[in-house]
């Protein structure tokens, strides 16, 4: 019923056809969104305020979006050197809350030279964030067990650990809250005096370039690309398909763990229970629709912490629930995904 | 003993949210559609059963408008699916998003709010809790009384009837199914829904029949254990209701163990269920070669492809 008339999968999609279906796909999505919006009671003249002038226009917002941007960069491009392999990497949060747990252990305990407190915190988080997607990964080598929803799995497991922590020995003794106290000065990001902005930008661009560079311009970018379309093929070719797989989904734990050093040491200075939430979808929705290239993950990273932004002004202005932006999140993503229908088929009737 | 009996009482009702799911996820699987949006049908079908008994609705109604917002949310995944050929991964994580987000907008309002669920069978037919099987018979509900039911005739359809075998042929080679004049394609878009039925059912089964109130996240990754439920019963009804009882108890082992006053780590607890699920993923595939995975599972069926 559904194939009366013939669908033949087009042999090159071309540029122009399939950069008018991924517009139009974003296009759709972000409509509906917007009507969604409109209909949760903001007006739209808001909307554009907020999304456009307010996030990118003004010198506050922009600082906002940039700080917002950081971690979006890096739970990005953990999603997309995996998706790059055709690793589904669905524990970025459990990653990034494992990373703020780490920096966070460093950042209050306090021990040790305090020039080398920064630098221990960044790669302690990088390391467990890699250790933690190490288990699914060896779990889908050895065994074959779907790394999908080993990796979520453990995602919550990692969830379940900090509010352990934060219910149990870091809670602030001044207040009994479930949050840590805060970090000394020295465990914290400079301010680079614009809004929120801080030295975390650094670390963040270093990481963006390493990993532009290594897919673009080195034999890993080669391998990963022919073990993501055809891992036999690339086998039988004699090419490094283990170590590739391998390689670059530890990046992608460590990238994520960084994420979650960044958030803790860099804006809110402490371990709260929010500091991850949110952070998987938008990984993926990042990964996906910049195709894994890096490059594109920093223009929608910046794109998504503008949505972020917006998205926190107008819970507070028009009581917009969190929820919504995962619902911009998936809707957009969902669409997109249809979209390409348009590009990888044409329609023949046949006769 | 007293543990013991408490413990046996509730089983099933933790058991029946993830047994509903998993029947709803193998027989989309059997059709060869991945399907990963089950944590956010089954958020949908909680927040619209919650909404609907507040809005007095009928419990039993309540459990209907769930499991209608679940086919309805499933609808779509079966468009991006089934009739756009998208990626069933994207897809199924899109589908989360979407039914956690929705919920997150939409039921802001009802968050918190405890209601009246369907009665059990103490109040149906009074019964005395005086002896051990009063107690755990008087705690069960109708809905759990007809799981056994509901996964005798599951497993007959599916492996015992005709349009059963043709719906299994679809995910095994639907290639062999077109030529035998099998419409591939209403048969997965018929899978689907069935699946965003079941999951929006037992969704709103987790609010409606057992917890009595709505909150945000209360599905709490039951969803994906159910995913991973369906791998360990090798797409089979009949062993999902066994595995259903395992994870059920390990998940109703934490609150009995809190009810008795254990002093036991509260959040090291809670990851009982998720390892055990891990553990039990290992043990599947190490179990060996034939898992039963429908050989077409995930992949996109064109019939104009060589397949």
């Amino acid at each position: 019923m559904l194939d009366a008339a013939f669908l033949v999968r087009r042999q090159a999609p071309g540029l122009l056809l399939s950069s008018l279906c991924y517009a139009g796909g974003l296009a759709f999505g972000l409509a509906v969104s917007a009507a969604l919006l409109v209909q949760a009671g903001v007006p739209a003249g808001a909307l554009v305020d907020e999304f456009l002038i307010a996030t990118f226009l003004t010198s506050d917002g922009l600082a906002q979006t940039l700080t917002a941007a950081l971690p979006l960069v890096l739970v990005g491009l953990a999603s997309a050197v995996a998706m790059r392999v055709r690793f589904w990497n669905i524990g970025v949060e459990g990653q990034l809350w494992l990373g703020a747990l780490a920096a966070t252990w460093i950042g209050i305990d306090g021990t040790g030279p305090d020039a080398l407190r920064l630098p221990s915190m960044l790669l302690l988080s990088a390391v467990v964030g890699a250790a933690w997607i190490a288990l699914p990964l060896a779990l889908k080598i050895r065994f074959g067990v779907s790394e999908v929803i080993s990796t979520l799995l453990l995602g919550s497991v990692a969830f379940l650990l900090v509010q352990h922590a934060l219910f149990g020995a870091w809670r602030d003794p001044a207040t009994g809250f479930p949050v840590t106290t805060a970090f000394a000065e020295a465990a914290r990001f400079g301010s680079l005096g614009w809004g929120q902005l801080h030295g975390g930008l650094f670390v963040v661009m270093i990481a963006a370039v390493l990993v532009w560079f290594m897919l673009g311009h080195t034999r890993v970018g080669f391998y990963a690309d022919a073990v993501g379309l055809n891992p036999k093929g690339a086998r039988a070719t004699g090419l490094p398909v283990s170590a590739t797989i391998v390689g670059l989904v530890l990046l992608s734990g460590a990238l994520s763990g960084l994420a979650g050093m960044i958030i803790v040491a860099g804006t809110e200075h402490r371990l709260n229970q929010s500091v991850g939430s949110g952070y998987l979808f938008s990984a993926i929705v990042i990964a996906y629709l910049a195709r894994a290239r890096p490059l594109w993950v920093v223009v929608v990273s910046l794109a998504l912490g503008a949505v972020f932004t917006a998205g926190s002004v107008l819970k507070v202005f028009y009581g917009i629930s969190e929820g919504m932006i995962v619902l911009v999140q998936g809707t957009v993503l969902i669409s997109i995904l249809m979209a390409q229908f348009f590009s990888t088929y044409s329609l023949s009737r046949p006769g | 003993m007293d543990f013991l009996v408490g413990w046996i009482a509730i089983v099933p009702s933790y058991a029946t949210p993830l047994l509903l799911a998993s029947l709803g996820l193998i027989v989309c699987e059997r059709a060869g559609i991945l399907n990963l949006g089950a944590e956010g049908l089954m958020a949908v079908g909680a927040m619209t059963g919650a909404v609907a008994v507040l809005s007095g609705f009928d419990p039993w109604a309540a459990l209907a408008a769930g499991a209608a917002a679940g086919t309805a949310l499933a609808l779509l995944f079966g468009i991006a699916t089934v009739v756009m050929r998208a990626d069933h991964t994207l897809s199924g994580l899109a589908v989360v998003a979407i039914g956690l987000g929705v919920t997150g907008v939409v039921g802001r309002p009802y968050m918190q709010k405890t209601f009246p669920g369907i009665a059990n069978f103490g109040e149906l037919f009074g019964i005395e809790r005086s002896s051990a099987l009063g107690r755990i018979l008087a705690v069960q509900d109708p809905v759990t009384l007809a799981m056994p039911v509901l996964v005798a005739l599951l497993w007959w359809w599916l492996m015992r009837s005709g349009s059963g075998l043709r719906l299994r042929a679809v995910g095994e080679n639907p290639a062999a199914a077109d030529v035998a004049g099998i419409d591939v394609q209403v048969a997965q878009f018929g899978a689907v829904l069935v699946s965003g039925l079941l999951c929006g059912l037992a969704g709103a089964y987790l609010c409606v029949a057992t917890s009595h109130v709505w909150v945000e996240g209360m599905v709490a990754a039951r969803g994906w254990v159910a995913v991973a439920l369906v791998i360990f019963a090798r797409w089979n009804p009949a062993r999902a209701l066994v595995g259903a009882l395992v994870f059920g108890s390990a998940d109703a082992l934490v609150p009995r163990l809190q009810a008795i006053g254990a002093d036991i780590p509260v959040y090291l607890a809670m990851m009982l269920p998720y390892l055990l699920t891990l553990a039990v993923l290992v043990a599947s595939a190490m179990a060996g070669r034939a898992s039963g995975e429908p050989s077409f599972l995930g992949r996109v069926y064109l019939r104009q492809d060589k397949h």
